[in-house]
């Protein structure tokens, strides 16, 4: 019982600090320096990871989708079949776990590492905000950075998937293309993308947490980047499954 | 009329869950003047360091910095008082992802407003020649030795002239000869710009050096306030062997 309020307790005081810091955003002074800094670090520092991940994994999808739709003569569909799964999930999860897994530990380990070397303090003793100048523009970078991987994620996968294809069936581009876009709708694209940016929201928040909050030496900044990651990468799926509900909700063709 | 202190401490207590880290501390000390902070470690010497600069505040009596309880200010009033403190944490804390340069221009950009581009630059230059760190304007935190990170740090809490310079453990983790020359910069600092100086520090040798005036704190309590001189004749035994300590 006492463990089930240990974690209601600790549910409540992460969102008490993911709440602080989207009030935060809105109240200047923004961090813009530091922000766009963030969305290189987050984004920019990402992209070769989603773009390696993307295309692999589409590569790997059409060898295995291949194999059963062989069988039932559906091989043209693979393209269509890959897009759908791209656009509509695999490509926001993937991506979202991929950076909870690639930043999540950066921002719990970094924040851990800048408090215990009393840089936190420096700021502080600047009078500047800490939490707005560090945890914010994290959090907002993470909001504003996921949809936009998850796009060149799903492109990347696509890409695979047509090298893989042109590789075994010498199928054109144009062709493929052509297939993997005939079903895909806005509503295909723009609902999955987006969440995304609820995933980047949870990473930053958890990672931020763990990292702006602990103070235990070097064994801290170990178990800030391990509990970012593992909470990070738990919620993304678990709240995944709610966002999924509520697009089906919003919009009742994707639920076929 | 007399000028008022640079720093008083009026029965200030403070706790950390049930630890009692100060307890009932008063002191004063008059502008211009150095006092080096002694006693065992978690004595609550770095808490009376962060209480003079508002990071932390006392949970009872008052932390006056010329006169001005900072524990009661707003934080636009905190700002204005921090303006005129500079603050030599213990590791240096230099923000790891910028050069040298950038963290001094940090202060300047933020307390200091009316500064133009081209001043910025040359108070950093200026700043950072007076510690002996003129080549290492572009060079990051990583690449500096221990002993370059604290005059990195003491540039950086000296960037903005301030009147009074907090400094946490200037000498730890340094050799004789480079614990010896932050003690120059200090004695220099105070000397050129009267600053007022406080000084955490386990070193008595450096104490006796650079401070006016020694205080003891020992669990919370402050049981010896003086020159090193009055202390060797306390009745605290606690007080004596602290200050003694560069005789044996």
């Amino acid at each position: 019982m006492s463990m089930l309020r240990d974690f209601f307790t600790f549910i409540g005081k992460v969102s008490c600090f993911g709440v602080k810091a989207l009030v935060g955003a809105f109240q200047p002074p923004l961090e813009w320096e530091f922000f766009l800094g963030q969305i290189e670090e987050i984004g920019w520092r990402s992209l070769p990871l989603i773009l390696a991940a993307g295309f692999a994994l589409g590569v790997v999808m059409s060898m295995h989708t291949r194999g059963t739709l062989v069988q039932f003569g559906a091989e043209a569909m693979i393209p269509t079949l890959q897009s759908a799964a791209f656009f509509n999930e695999l490509g926001p999860l993937v991506t979202a776990l991929l950076v909870a897994g690639r930043v999540g530990a950066a921002i719990g380990a970094g924040l851990t590492n800048m408090r215990v070397t009393e840089q936190i303090d420096a700021i502080e003793s600047l009078s500047v905000d800490s939490f707005k100048m560090l945890v914010v523009t994290r959090i907002v970078a993470c909001i504003f950075v996921l949809p936009l991987l998850t796009v060149f994620m799903d492109f990347a996968s696509l890409a695979g998937g047509f090298f893989s294809e042109h590789a075994t069936s010498h199928i054109s581009l144009q062709l493929y293309m052509t297939s993997a876009f005939k079903t895909v709708e806005w509503a295909n694209f723009i609902p999955p993308t987006l969440k995304t940016s609820v995933f980047g929201l949870i990473i930053g928040t958890v990672s931020g947490y763990f990292g702006y909050t602990t103070n235990e030496g070097s064994q801290g900044v170990q178990r800030a980047a391990t509990n970012s990651v593992v909470l990070s990468s738990l919620l993304i799926i678990v709240v995944d499954v709610i966002l999924v509900k509520v697009i089906f909700f919003f919009f009742p063709g994707q639920a076929i | 009329m007399s000028d008022p202190p640079a720093i008083e401490f009026q029965h200030v207590s403070k706790t950390f869950g049930n630890r009692k880290v100060l307890v009932d501390v008063s002191f004063k000390l008059g502008k211009g003047e150095a006092l080096c902070i002694l006693g065992r470690s978690g004595t609550g010497k770095t808490v009376t360091l962060k209480l003079m600069d508002g990071l932390l505040k006392p949970d009872s009596g008052k932390v006056c910095i010329e006169s001005e309880d900072i524990a009661q200010v707003g934080e636009k009033d905190l700002s204005r008082v921090r303006r005129h403190i500079g603050f030599l944490f213990q590791s240096g804390a230099l923000f790891d992802s910028f050069t040298v340069g950038e963290n001094l221009a940090l202060p300047l950009h933020r307390l200091d407003k009316t500064k133009s581009s081209a001043e910025i630059q040359q108070a950093i230059e200026e700043t950072l020649k007076r510690v002996g760190l003129d080549h290492d304007k572009d060079k990051m935190p990583a690449e500096l030795s221990g002993g370059m990170s604290k005059r990195a740090g003491l540039a950086r809490a000296l960037v903005l002239n301030p009147t009074l310079l907090l400094a946490d453990e200037p000498t730890s983790g340094l050799d004789q000869i480079t614990a010896s020359e932050i003690d120059n910069l200090l004695i220099k600092v105070k000397k050129d710009l009267h600053t007022t100086l406080v000084i955490v520090t386990h070193d008595v040798r450096s104490a006796r050096r650079v401070a006016d005036h020694i205080a003891i704190l020992d669990q919370g309590r402050l049981v010896g306030f003086g020159t090193a001189s009055e202390l060797e004749k306390s009745d605290n035994e606690v007080v004596r062997q602290l200050v003694s300590e560069s005789c044996i």
